[in-house]
């Protein structure tokens, strides 16, 4: 299972078409937390300018709690963080929201979940 | 910052949002065997949204000019126009919308067309704010002899500065603190300009579970067909 944070829900459905995967959609951080205590995706892809908390602050609540801290995360934003290095937070990737396609975006699928 | 290029950079980022989506739908046919009608409505749905954003933001320029008359308006008709247009999307979002009418007076005093991206903006910023497989709430009534258009989400609370801003009629300006795509406010901005140059009350109410927005628009005067 694989888990979209995006409150973008156009863009959320393009990454899961993507993926070719059983993905669910979270439209904000609070949603997605109260879904990862029922189930443990394989990989989470996360927007990082959410409504509410923001994508960091969900970063550091799946570092808090020790079945959440090892689940592989890949930034999909528009933002440049090209010189941030996020992977002390299970950041194994980024995607640029501009320039990404969908190959892109299921490398990371056929490399983490089933 | 320059209040203006800051409201610039506001509608750039608000724009680069549906291009960004549109650019990935178009990939997405790629990824198909045949063309796909759900994609295409969502190509037609975001593209028609983003070309309305631009023409509401080419419209505030043009307000000083004066060219939008004010006439008596069928406020009624109007919200089933907005509704009708944003139904897709509610649908896309997996928002319900419920409709309520009990206004006697039927013509308001405005301009059509800025009266109608008034309800659409509310109704958008309703969509986005509401949590998933919830419901906005768009409702018409009278009161103090006035038409009262109220549009309630049930997202979370609308922040302070934002509601003193909408207290005091307008918005000065889009906010560009977090510059996220559809929440920036832009489309409030647009709202209250409008509603400014019709001379019409907008205004917020803060629930414990979510926003209303209203504006007040002055009943025409002019004879309906219904009084006849």
């Amino acid at each position: 299972m694989i888990f979209v944070v995006d409150d973008n829900r156009e863009m959320a459905e393009c990454i899961v078409r993507a993926t070719r995967r059983e993905a669910r959609i979270f439209g904000n951080a609070y949603e997605a937390m109260d879904a990862l205590s029922d189930e443990l995706p394989e990989l989470i892809f996360l927007d990082i300018l959410l409504d509410g908390p923001d994508g960091f602050t969900f970063l550091n609540e799946l570092m808090s709690y020790s079945d959440t801290e090892k689940v592989p995360v890949v930034i999909v934003t528009s933002l440049d963080l090209a010189r941030k290095d996020l992977s002390a937070y299970g950041v194994v990737g980024d995607l640029n929201k501009d320039t990404m396609t969908p190959k892109e975006i299921r490398s990371y699928a056929d490399e983490y979940a089933k | 910052m320059d209040a203006e290029v800051d409201g610039i950079l506001v509608a750039a980022h608000e724009l680069k949002a549906p291009l960004a989506v549109l650019r990935q739908l178009a990939l997405s046919f790629d990824e198909m065997d045949a063309p796909n009608e759900h994609i295409r409505s969502e190509m037609i749905s975001v593209s028609e949204r983003a070309i309305k954003q631009v023409n509401d933001l080419a419209k505030i320029r043009r307000l000083s000019d004066g060219l939008f008359e004010m006439e008596p308006v069928a406020v009624r008709a109007v919200c089933d126009d907005v509704t009708r247009e944003l139904a897709y999307l509610f649908r896309f979002n997996r928002r319900d919308l419920a409709i309520r009418y009990s206004n006697k007076s039927k013509l308001v005093t405005a301009n059509r067309d800025l009266l109608h991206s008034v309800i659409y903006n509310f109704l958008l910023n309703a969509m986005h704010y509401s949590g998933e497989e919830t419901k906005a709430e768009l409702v018409v009534k009278d009161e103090h002899g006035k038409v009262k258009v109220e549009v309630r989400d049930y997202g979370p609370a609308l922040p302070m500065d934002v509601w003193k801003e909408m207290k005091r009629g307008w918005i000065k300006k889009p906010t560009s603190i977090a510059m996220r795509p559809g929440s920036s406010g832009l489309g409030l901005y647009i709202a209250s300009k409008f509603s400014k140059y019709m001379k019409a009350e907008i205004g917020a109410v803060r629930h414990r579970d979510g926003t209303s927005f209203y504006v007040q628009l002055p009943v025409s005067r002019q004879a309906t067909f219904w009084d006849l």
